[in-house]
């Protein structure tokens, strides 16, 4: 089994057909294609994405419908193009596909980026960032302790 | 904010160097062509607020941050794994 390396968890073996693809990279890292995801038992529900090609490269990520039940997504065209999905139909999250929030760690206090989440196609390992313009949602989404559904 | 009414075909210049031509008008939508020295970047507005937010989130996660965020997400209020939305 290969290893890959890491600043955050040194050396971790991973299962070759287990790495994801970002055909187009991210943005601000259009050069980084390969990612593995990591969870830890102790982590949950948190997902590291770490690179293969920089070990310093590792995005902490939360399941999007962790953070927002009930989350639709709104992809264009090319983004479903690159995941291998038919065009013309929304596609939701399910079974096959996956959406992880990007979580930055401020001083401010936790944020996750709902405006383009991480759009995983399980089915076929690829992934894409996917940046829905015109949407309501943020890309500084706090994450607050306090933040119960209200009931009215 | 300066705003100019054009037709489509027709060019706006910023300086000398930056020419930008409305090409098709739709119902919901403008295609806009843009012609600008190399060295000027040229991105969605979007794109430019998810190449900073992502390069925010790079920084490689020290324990005490993931404990930190840990601590925030176990507090009782937070379901997971959410509910089924079907």
């Amino acid at each position: 089994m290969p290893l890959l390396q890491s600043n955050n968890f040194g050396q971790v073996p991973y299962q070759p057909e287990s790495v994801l693809e970002f055909p187009a990279g991210l943005p601000g890292f259009d050069d980084r294609r390969r990612f593995v995801a990591i969870h830890m038992r102790e982590n949950e529900p948190l997902v590291f994405l770490q690179s293969l090609e920089d070990p310093g490269l590792c995005f902490i990520t939360l399941p999007v419908g962790a953070i927002a039940p009930g989350y639709r997504l709104s992809m264009s065209e090319e983004d479903m193009g690159l995941l291998g999905l038919p065009a013309g139909r929304q596609p939701q999250f399910g079974e096959d596909l996956l959406g992880l929030a990007v979580v930055a760690v401020k001083e401010s206090g936790p944020t996750a980026n709902l405006l383009a989440p991480i759009v995983v196609n399980l089915a076929n390992r690829r992934a894409v960032q996917a940046i829905a313009p015109g949407s309501d949602h943020s890309w500084e989404h706090p994450l607050l302790p306090a933040e119960a559904p209200v009931c009215s | 904010m300066l705003v100019m009414s054009r037709h489509a075909g027709e060019t706006i210049l910023i300086g000398d160097e930056i020419e930008i031509v409305i090409t098709q008008i739709g119902r919901t939508r403008v295609k806009v062509g843009i012609r600008a020295p190399r060295e000027v970047p040229v991105v969605a507005k979007e794109v430019k607020l998810v190449q900073d937010a992502n390069r925010a989130a790079s920084a490689p996660p020290s324990p005490e941050a993931i404990s930190s965020l840990l601590a925030r997400l176990q507090s009782p209020v937070q379901v997971f794994p959410p509910a089924a939305d079907e």
